[in-house]
């Protein structure tokens, strides 16, 4: 049910467990030197699924829903067996398509011909044949057993700020359901919204301070790294790891409002001063009818900005510990993701630029394309000599793979 | 769709398998091919990209239908249209809507999966051995209504509203089935969409004055048509052309003014079609041997010219036909006794063949 996520086939048979993930994976991480190597092409391919989608101009809407077919597609499949590249051009054509925003066929192939031609990504096999592509698609259709009904965070996150009339109904044309009252959210307090000022807001969707590596790069080219800045956003980062997989969206924008008022200097220090002051005074809970004396009213009329944020987290419906293990893997995807440098390689100055500041421990996406194509070889060799390693079964995969370029 | 695996005992080599099973199993599409799971007994249909067959499933005994995808004439790949009415499907349940029950891949062709509907209303209508009572074809044009009501509520306009998409099942059930023309649309903003859509006989005047921004009373145009077919069981505009089909529809309910539809003169294509002479309303002259008078109402207020003043699916079962009028609508369970299956095309073939014979006869 395309409204309700609950029959959805995105809860049924897409939310899976964290030992299903590391089985699909468990395969590639026997073809990289250090585990983390597979997290980076996670936050790699995700970059570039946004990075095409931005050339297409797709939504980012349409950009969420690519990258959560793209990761569908990789329960099921191998890197070293596939080519990711195809793949992800076909989650960017079907995903248009899907949301009621499609491109042509030959946009798709051209522009991602051109991206990942250059320098920075050094894939110089892009089929530019518009029927590879149509091909890759209908396998990626079939293995994501044409469920194409994705589910995001965002809308979650404008109920509970109390933006839904204003943004997420109209600006979503093509969603499912759309311009259709969903009734009271099951899981959300039913109380009221928590009402965030625009900046805190826009952190939960956007902006986490940039990190090092790009701090250095902003001096050199500070227009580039504005707009990416400004493209930050929380909501949209956790697409560079695989919770999508893991959680439903709703836990994610609880996690994604919680590490935001965690983050945004003035609703800490109003969750601190609250906490410091544990006495139990009846913290200004916002539409709890028992306090309406004259004399509370009194002491509410400063609380109007300084609002009960523990209070507003407490009483949702939902697994606060679960909440708080989202927050520390969105923390840990942003260590990670401080030692790539996903500095575009929009000219051959900037790329050496990269290449200077980059030391050992600094993963860019020339070296992550590298890494793969020798994971390609390494799992090819393989399975050309299975002695060298474990009985091989009849893998269909790979011969898809190659048959489709 | 796991829950309808159980129902209907597929195997779960199909799409719609259990999780673990999906993990594990091989990826190859000819693994369900649909020459194991599912044989194909006869071709039914014709839907907007693909054939439909009837097939019966080799483990249940079950009957589907088969809608197949055709992907090899399609250059830029997965049809946009498939994908949205798979989509749509997905998302819908309803006892008058069609259920896809899962997706399936076979030999380079996607399959949708529907519940087997015996006929179509077209095909009912065009046997003579069994005959519907007026309680019947309520409940027909009820279950129609209900079907519209729930899309309607969903934010989605059907526009292809006509026999042989209202398929008809043995125990007397209404489905609303093709959504190949279906697409979600915004309850509270109007916007353009295209008007060449609806099968001509069944397509409402504003979008043959040319209007492109519409909403779901389209479909209550071509509700009213099936409404007044179910009783004369033939279509009431038959046009040839666009400009054809508004003459037809002016010769039976009048030619509309500015009064009885106020802004049709601002529509796109008025100039070019409007009416050369002023026809009067002949409507319930020509329908009162057919149609009680509550369904004479009703059939007038889904035929009105001004969408704005066209019922809504929701106002229309609420309509005195149905619920003071009698009699009460009873469903035609009697169909189970029917000899054999009644499509639109295989209702065509037949002509086909009888024009075939006489001509052969006129030849010798």
């Amino acid at each position: 049910m395309a409204t309700d996520f609950w029959a959805s086939s995105h809860n049924k048979r897409w939310i899976i467990d964290r030992a299903s993930l590391k089985q699909a994976r468990s395969e590639d991480l026997r073809y990289v030197e250090s585990p983390e190597h597979v997290d980076f092409l996670n936050i790699y391919f995700a970059n570039l699924i946004a990075m095409l989608g931005k050339r297409l101009t797709l939504r980012q809407r349409v950009i969420a829903t690519a990258t959560v077919f793209f990761r569908r597609f990789y329960v099921k499949n191998l890197y070293c067996e596939t080519d990711p590249f195809i793949v992800i051009a076909a989650c960017c054509y079907v995903a248009a398509k899907a949301e009621e925003s499609p491109v042509h066929i030959k946009n798709v192939v051209s522009e991602s011909r051109l991206m990942f031609s250059q320098e920075g990504y050094g894939v110089k096999n892009f089929p530019s044949d518009n029927s590879k592509l149509a091909e890759m698609e209908f396998y990626l259709v079939s293995d994501l057993e044409c469920d194409l009904v994705v589910f995001h965070p965002y809308r979650t996150l404008l109920t509970l700020c109390g933006r839904e009339a204003a943004h997420a109904v109209v600006s979503e044309a093509g969603e499912v359901g759309v311009g259709i009252d969903n009734g009271p959210r099951y899981w959300g307090t039913g109380e009221g919204r928590l009402e965030l000022e625009e900046g805190p807001l826009q952190t939960a969707w956007h902006v986490i301070p940039p990190p090092p590596s790009t701090l250095h790069s902003t001096l050199l080219r500070p227009k580039t790294d504005q707009i990416r800045a400004l493209n930050r956003f929380i909501i949209n980062d956790t697409y560079r790891s695989e919770l999508c997989l893991l959680y439903p969206p709703h836990m994610i924008a609880i996690a994604a409002i919680y590490l935001t008022l965690v983050l945004n200097d003035k609703t800490r220090e109003a969750i601190q001063a609250q906490t410091a002051s544990s006495t139990p005074t009846p913290t200004p809970r916002r539409s709890s009818r028992t306090n309406t004396s004259s004399v509370h009213r009194k002491l509410a009329a400063a609380p109007q900005q300084q609002q009960d944020f523990v209070g507003f987290m407490a009483g949702l419906r939902v697994s606060l510990p679960t909440v708080a293990m989202i927050a520390q893997e969105i923390l840990s995807l942003y260590t990670l993701w401080e030692r790539y440098s996903d500095a575009a390689p929009e000219s051959g100055l900037g790329q050496s630029a990269v290449g200077d500041t980059a030391g050992d421990d600094v993963v860019t996406p020339a070296f992550l394309t590298q890494l793969l194509l020798r994971m390609r070889e390494a799992r090819l060799a393989d399975l050309a000599h299975p002695a060298s390693a474990q009985p091989m079964a009849v893998n269909k995969r790979l011969e898809r793979t190659q048959a489709a370029g | 769709m796991a829950d309808i695996m159980v129902n209907t005992n597929l195997p779960t080599t199909t799409m719609s398998g259990a999780r673990e099973a999906e993990l594990t199993r091989p990826n190859t599409p000819s693994k369900s091919s649909s020459d194991e799971l599912y044989s194909i007994v006869s071709q039914v249909g014709e839907g907007t990209f693909g054939k439909v067959y009837k097939a019966r499933n080799t483990v249940s005994g079950l009957y589907v239908a088969l809608k197949r995808i055709r992907m090899e004439s399609e250059r830029d790949g997965f049809p946009v249209t498939a994908m949205r009415e798979i989509k749509l499907l997905q998302s819908l349940r309803h006892d008058n809507i069609v259920q896809l029950y899962e997706m399936m891949v076979s030999n380079g062709s996607v399959y949708m999966v529907f519940e087997y509907m015996d006929h179509d209303l077209t095909g009912i209508l065009s046997q003579s051995q069994f005959t519907f009572t007026d309680a019947h074809l309520k409940s027909l044009c009820k279950q129609m209504l209900a079907g519209l009501a729930y899309l309607h509520h969903k934010g989605i306009i059907h526009r292809d509203i006509k026999g042989s998409n209202i398929l008809i099942n043995n125990r007397g059930e209404l489905k609303l089935g093709d959504f190949g023309l279906a697409r979600f649309y915004h309850k509270r903003r109007r916007s353009d969409y295209t008007n060449r859509v609806i099968t001509l006989w069944y397509r409402p005047p504003e979008l043959l004055f040319g209007t492109t921004v519409y909403g779901p009373e389209v479909d209550m145009w071509s509700a009213g048509c099936i409404m007044l077919e179910l009783f004369t069981k033939r279509p009431i505009f038959q046009g040839n052309d666009e400009i054809h089909q508004l003459e037809f529809i002016f010769k039976i309910l009048g030619t509309p003014t500015p009064e009885r539809w106020p802004g049709v003169t601002n529509l796109p294509w008025y100039e070019l079609v409007r009416p050369k002479e002023f026809i009067p309303n002949h409507f319930r002259d020509l329908f009162r041997k057919w149609l009680s008078p509550a369904g004479l109402d009703l059939a007038e207020e889904l035929l009105a010219f001004d969408p704005l003043h066209r019922v809504t699916a929701v106002q229309a079962l609420e309509a005195a036909y149905f619920k003071v009028e009698e009699p009460a609508p009873s469903m035609p369970t009697g169909l189970s006794t029917l000899e054999g299956e009644w499509h639109e095309l295989e209702t065509k073939r037949e002509r086909a063949k009888k024009r075939r014979k006489l001509e052969g006869g006129a030849v010798q």
